[in-house]
């Protein structure tokens, strides 16, 4: 009921402003027809142009990949959507679920059909029907996440924006931890498909694991990766983990899949055979799934990014971007806070660091929560010499990719496609 | 051989029969379909329905309610196949794939978080809160049995497991003898040879083809329902990833026979397991992919190998394969 009263009241004050300010009146182009009549007066009444407080009532779509059910990918994007939507207030927005690739394209004509002002596309295979339809509609707004393709960088319309909520740094410190308690000294992987953001998070939690246990131990982490080539599949999820922890004698087991599989293996290992095995939390917090075995996790918060979007639409102020969310962006408060008062663990921004497991020893949980601190100023960065304790960060084949005090710049975490020398699986060439 | 060597070869083992009771049971299910002259495309289905059931009714009133009920919905499930393409002779690959369709969304629908709900406190009003949240359900327990549990590499893969494990062997084996060494078990053979010749012969084809259909529905149910609460327990909307076609294409493979289907489907299981034993050794990268295509290539040679009448004769390809019967 709120809104539509404070929705009234902005008719009103609007169109009061606009008898006497033409300028105004144009700035409102949902309701320029409206008020055409008025228009007739001649400009050199305009005398000043007013600030009116404008913001329409928007529509907008999201076309998801697989169902919303209650877990994983789609389903993070769906609360995102719903808090968007509750701060924004004024907007009605609908969805379409488990929207094959090839039939996109048709989805989103479903969606600006419908009245849409502004479609969300969530998956990276939307990228392309997205540019497509977003050309075909310069008037509608486009937002595609986790491609890089936008107005912004060039290789789309303007009305195309693009997104992302990166994980990296997040994995480090992830990795920190499980370098922390690791026992074996192995750490196993569950990872989807061999594509740049995969490797890039594998990379990063390997380079953590390793950091925290050399200083422990002053040798190497060894790290295993299975790839299941495919983003869910909870069966083979559970050989893929079981095959790390009895092959590799993995103690901490990271993922990158829709389910939590990985940490339901951990917890039986942890709780019913006798072996102490780690897990995480990925997309959104699964610790019911594995209260024994859960060491910490990513999760992430899509709707601060969507309620940029939202505003941008509402307000004519549409600017091609492409976002790209680390740890520090979408802040309250973006400045490094001594450990004692880090925010870690609370849902800040567009992430949000699973809860640690007292079990991490105090003196890492100190570190882990100094990085997170010096990561909302990008004063940290983990790939770099820094982050691998002081020595060159080493591929497979003993190449070196970063030294000296060069940190990875976008390009080449976008295409990262090499292994950190810590690994002993291959990576497959794809 | 070294003890490490035996180790990762009883691991690996075990893990082809825990990945393979899912295609054992469900393919069992879909020779006695074929055998009597009913292609049920409709598998993966059932399947999903199967695992949809059996994670809701746990959740609501345990394992011994879950298996009833799945079977239940997989008896509805081949009474509808059987009533439309028996019945009204329809077009069995269209049937079948509908009710895939079908049950994949029916599977997705009961799963939905506000629906399970509901439908276990209508079950169970007394349901502990966390049961009506969380998508995963308690797992059947492991049964191992005295003695036989010790043995080596054997023990592991056959008798430390679970009752729908077991249950799945003992059912190959009564299939198996019913199919060939039973009164019933030929009729059902000669329905789908040749349904005009055994109805002369007396041999009401209609019950038949719906006896084995129910069989089959309830089968592959029941498939489903292991791989929820028997291997892996957690709900995902379309978790059976394909894995009512693999058992298709099994029945093919064990050339319509129980017995063969134990070998077939811990083959199929065992590509599962192996696959990912084989990436931690650092074996080539490239070939689990390469294994993950390897059943299906055994499938295309018997398929070949099929095509010889010879072969056909000796292995007794039901000839009525998808074929409706009408008395003229």
């Amino acid at each position: 009921m709120k809104e539509k009263v404070s929705r009234r009241k902005f008719l009103g004050v609007s169109t009061a402003t606009a008898a006497g300010a033409v300028a105004a009146a144009a700035v409102v182009a949902g309701i320029g027809g409206y008020l055409g009549g008025q228009a007739m007066a001649p400009p050199r009444e305009v005398v000043k142009t007013e600030t009116v407080p404008v913001t329409k009532r928007i529509k907008t779509g999201y076309i998801y990949v697989g169902p919303v059910g209650d877990f994983g990918w789609t389903h993070a994007h769906d609360l995102g959507r719903k808090w968007a939507d509750q701060q924004f207030g004024n907007v009605e927005s609908s969805y379409i679920e488990s929207v094959p690739e090839a039939e996109s394209a048709g989805a989103i004509e479903n969606l600006i059909r419908q009245g849409a002002d502004l479609v969300i596309t969530t998956s990276f295979g939307f990228m392309d029907p997205t540019a497509e339809v977003a050309a075909k509609y310069p008037d509608k707004y486009f937002v595609h996440i986790s491609g890089y393709r936008s107005g912004a960088a060039g290789n789309a319309p303007k009305n195309m924006s693009s997104a992302f909520a990166e994980f990296y740094q997040l994995y480090y410190l992830n990795g920190l931890a499980a370098g922390a308690v690791t026992e074996t000294g192995v750490v196993g992987y569950v990872a989807a498909h061999p594509i740049p953001e995969v490797i890039r998070h594998i990379n990063a939690f390997v380079l953590g694991a390793n950091y925290s246990y050399k200083r422990r131990t002053g040798r190497n982490i060894k790290a295993y990766v299975n790839w299941l080539f495919s983003w869910f599949d909870p069966g083979k999820t559970r050989q893929a983990a079981t095959a790390l922890v009895e092959e590799s004698n993995a103690d901490v087991l990271a993922f990158t899949e829709d389910s939590p599989t990985t940490l339901q293996v951990a917890e039986e290992y942890t709780t019913q055979k006798g072996r102490r095995v780690w897990s995480f939390s990925h997309y959104g917090d699964m610790r019911q799934y594995g209260p024994n075995a859960h060491l910490t996790g990513q999760i992430v918060h899509w709707g601060p990014i969507y309620l940029e979007f939202y505003r941008m639409v509402a307000t004519g102020t549409w600017q091609s971007v492409d976002i790209w969310t680390r740890i520090g962006d979408y802040m309250p408060f973006r400045w490094r806070q001594p450990v004692d008062k880090s925010t870690m663990g609370n849902v800040d921004g567009t992430l949000q660091m699973a809860p640690l497991a007292p079990q991490v020893p105090s003196e890492w949980q100190q570190l882990i929560k100094a990085r997170y601190e010096e990561m909302k100023e990008l004063l940290f960065e983990p790939f770099s010499v820094e982050g691998n304790d002081g020595v060159p960060i080493r591929d497979q084949a003993g190449e070196a990719r970063i030294s000296g005090n060069q940190r990875a710049d976008r390009d080449m975490l976008w295409n990262m496609n090499w292994f950190v020398e810590y690994i002993e699986s291959e990576l497959p060439k794809v | 051989m070294s003890l490490v060597a035996v180790e990762w070869i009883e691991s690996v083992l075990i893990g082809a029969v825990q990945a393979g009771t899912v295609f054992l049971i469900a393919s069992l299910g879909e020779i006695y379909a074929e055998r009597s002259g009913v292609l049920n495309l409709g598998m993966e289905g059932m399947m999903i329905v199967g695992a949809a059931v059996s994670f809701i009714v746990t959740n609501a009133l345990g394992h011994g309610y879950a298996i009833l009920a799945v079977l239940l919905a997989g008896l509805l499930l081949g009474l509808a196949h059987s009533f439309l393409t028996v019945s009204l002779r329809l077009n069995q690959i269209v049937v079948g794939l509908a009710i895939t369709i079908l049950g994949l969304g029916l599977g997705g629908l009961l799963g939905n978080a506000a629906i399970r709900r509901g439908i276990i406190l209508f079950l169970n009003p007394e349901a502990p809160e966390r049961n009506l949240i969380v998508q995963e359900a308690e797992k059947l327990p492991d049964i191992p049995i005295p003695f036989l549990r010790d043995i080596p590499v054997l023990g592991g893969m056959f008798f430390r497991q679970n009752g729908l494990v077991y249950l799945s062997l003992i059912l190959a084996i009564v299939m198996w003898f019913i199919l060939f060494k039973t009164r019933f078990g030929l009729s059902l053979r000669s329905v789908g040879e040749n349904p005009a010749m055994s109805d002369a012969m007396g041999i009401n084809v209609f019950r038949i083809r719906y006896i084995s259909m129910v069989v089959c529905g309830m089968l592959g149910a029941l498939a489903g329902s292991y791989l929820f609460i028997g291997y892996q327990p957690f709900w995902v909307e379309g978790m059976t990833q394909g894995r009512g076609f693999i058992a298709l294409a099994l029945v093919i493979l064990a050339t319509w026979n129980p017995l063969r289907a134990i070998l077939g489907a811990y083959l199929f299981g065992g590509v599962e397991a192996l696959q990912f034993r084989l990436q931690v050794l650092g074996v080539a990268a490239q070939l689990p992919q390469f294994l993950l295509m390897l059943p299906y290539i055994v499938t295309i040679a018997t398929l070949v190998l099929l095509s010889l009448e010879s072969v056909r004769k000796r292995i007794g390809v039901p000839a009525s394969l998808g074929k409706p019967y009408s008395r003229e």
